[in-house]
């Protein structure tokens, strides 16, 4: 969604061209970020000739303060497309910042590690508009991502085990 | 005016920016190098979105009140006293991935 779309565009903006194939995968309800999307690559596609990129859509996990034990349920929903579309793309590295969307994409992943398929480090952004406190999806991934990237120094105080590299949008 | 696409072309022309505390707009204001008042109605909003308007008045970066004060605000207001907002840094998280990818 919306402000996530801009922060992950920004956490791509400095990458080198090794990080190829882009796989983005939003919620089918988002109606901007595919505009955002494309035109990041446009212009990316102007420097790097072989600039290469796929956009999916899942369904969209939970609605803002959505009850938890419904927002179990439409998560376990959107894990039915997540799984089978992450195991079609076989990430190396999965890299999120906070939708809900992103969870049901690192339970697929967990997924596939645990069956032995396939290996992806799990690579968490917590949004620059959390100074305090951690969103729900930062709070379940804090144990289940390989690196949980925080942006204020409040938060890498709270949970030690974050890499706190100051802000980086 | 109710929802134009995109308000770049206001900003830039702007001397001075009140907005509600939303991440994109205080950001987007900061970036542009407009002074900005952040009022707020914490009777409305969730508390994390208050977050960040409060860290950045606390940094110094913009004016913060809510409804109530808001003409007392921009009354009393000195401007001159708001530091310049640093961009973020995304080429320190390119340099961190790098590492833990194995792209050296």
């Amino acid at each position: 969604t919306g402000g996530h779309t801009t922060e992950i565009l920004r956490l791509l903006s400095c990458l080198s061209e090794s990080y190829s194939p882009r796989h983005y995968i939003f919620a089918d309800s988002d109606k901007m970020s595919e505009a955002k999307i494309r035109s990041f690559e446009q212009k990316r596609a102007e420097t790097f000739s072989n600039s290469q990129f796929t956009l999916d859509r899942i369904p969209r996990s939970r609605e803002v303060r959505q009850s938890w034990t419904s927002s179990v349920v439409t998560t376990l929903y959107s894990l039915l497309y997540s799984l089978p579309l992450t195991y079609r793309l076989k990430p190396d590295l999965i890299l999120c910042n906070g939708p809900g969307t992103c969870v049901p994409v690192c339970i697929s992943a967990l997924l596939l590690r645990l069956l032995g398929i396939k290996r992806a480090i799990i690579v968490y952004v917590e949004s620059i508009c959390r100074v305090e406190t951690l969103s729900l999806s930062g709070k379940i991934l804090y144990y289940f991502s390989d690196y949980f990237i925080v942006q204020w120094p409040d938060l890498k105080e709270k949970y030690p085990k974050s890499v706190y590299l100051g802000r980086i949008v | 005016f109710r929802f134009k696409d995109s308000l770049a072309e206001d900003l830039r022309r702007a001397d001075l920016v009140i907005s509600h505390a939303g991440a994109g707009s205080c950001l987007e204001t900061l970036e542009e190098g407009k002074p900005l008042i952040v009022v707020t109605n914490e009777k409305l909003m969730n508390n994390h979105q208050l977050e960040l308007a409060k860290q950045l008045h606390r940094d110094g970066h913009v004016l913060y009140c809510n409804c109530s004060t808001l003409v007392e605000t921009l009354q009393s207001m000195d401007l001159s006293t708001l530091k310049p907002y640093p961009p973020g840094q995304p080429e320190k998280f390119a340099v961190f991935l790098d590492k833990v990818v194995g792209f050296q």
